[in-house]
């Protein structure tokens, strides 16, 4: 069965990155539509990304990388498609390993597939400790692109959306892939602001656990 | 009864701000009424003020001012409360119309082919 896959890249002032990151995609040879989600950059994110000839949402303002990666899976939820990758648009996901991480959902055999740097053997960029909590590669079959097209976590999404799909009962898998340095730019989350991420993250995640469980296909679209 | 005439007063001036509000579009029925009650009870507490000595003593506060105070403080934290709640729900609803917007504009551009 050929599957219906959408790499979704939230990209917000990246017009550095975000040529390299297409061609990293497209050179995989891998068979997927790319959607590059414009949070409202200031530079010309966006038809730089346009030029590449990938299809391009731009947001009107800057709602986070949450809003804009729920952007993507309320587009992949609207045309049909089967899996939905996240790949971000710093240059950090290598895009080879998209067949490693699109397997388990086409077997069958998980709703969720989180790329994961830390799992042996980790040959790749580790970025600092305290920081390992926030960051993934993942993909995700139709029932989770369902959930998060509804409710996609807005304030710490990447570590909050593993505890959401964990409440719909969806199947997880862990994988190692390996991971690359930003191509240019620095991440938002340095210094004591780590300190401060993981304190928030925390508190998030333990909101999120006691919020109310939610029903995948109580809504629409 | 100087400080009496005067909270009356305040409670007519409080009550008819609010009115001329929401006559002027500037508040909606929705967030008006809490401030109308408000201004009412004002304005009610200081004509029969008998009621409220007997509200403090109730309570049991041994200064009828200390009940005021806690009353209005209990007031504040809980309409600041349901503000939060109410900005968080248009945020959500900016955030959706954005991504609607957003999704809507790429159909319109594939559609003319841009």
């Amino acid at each position: 069965m050929n599957s219906k896959v959408l790499v979704i890249i939230p990209a917000f002032n990246e017009s550095d990155n975000i040529v390299h990151v297409i061609e990293n995609i497209e050179s995989s040879g891998f068979a997927c539509e790319i959607l590059v989600v414009d949070d409202g950059s200031c530079d010309d994110t966006s038809s730089v990304a346009r030029s590449c000839g990938v299809g391009v949402v731009r947001l009107p303002f800057n709602l986070g990388i949450g809003g804009a990666v729920q952007t993507g899976f309320l587009y992949a939820a609207r045309y049909g498609f089967d899996i939905a990758i996240q790949f971000d648009g710093d240059g950090q996901h290598d895009a080879q390993f998209f067949n490693k991480l699109i397997e388990p959902i086409v077997a069958d055999q998980a709703d969720v597939v989180v790329g994961s740097r830390f799992l042996p053997p980790n040959l790749g960029y580790q970025s600092s400790w305290i920081r390992r909590i926030g960051i993934h590669f993942f993909s995700c079959g139709r029932k989770v692109i369902k959930v998060f097209a509804y409710d996609y976590p807005l304030d710490f999404p990447e570590p909050e959306s593993i505890i959401e799909v964990k409440k719909t009962g969806a199947r997880i898998v862990e994988i190692p892939v390996q991971m690359k340095e930003r191509i240019s730019g620095h991440s938002s989350i340095r210094y004591l602001k780590t300190l401060y991420y993981m304190v928030k993250v925390t508190f998030a995640i333990l909101l999120r656990i006691i919020q109310t469980k939610k029903q995948v296909g109580d809504h629409d679209d | 009864m100087m400080i009496k005439t005067l909270t009356f007063f305040l409670s007519i001036i409080i009550l008819f701000v609010i009115i001329d509000f929401s006559r002027r579009g500037k508040l909606t029925f929705k967030y008006a009424i809490g401030w109308l009650c408000l201004g009412v009870l004002g304005i009610l507490f200081t004509v029969f003020d008998q009621l409220l000595f007997s509200l403090s003593d109730f309570c049991g506060f041994a200064l009828m001012s200390n009940f005021i105070f806690f009353s209005l403080f209990c007031f504040f934290v809980f309409s600041s409360l349901l503000l939060s709640t109410f900005l968080c729900q248009q945020n959500k609803r900016n955030d959706i119309m954005a991504q609607k917007i957003a999704l809507l504009e790429k159909e319109i551009k594939t559609l003319k082919g841009e």
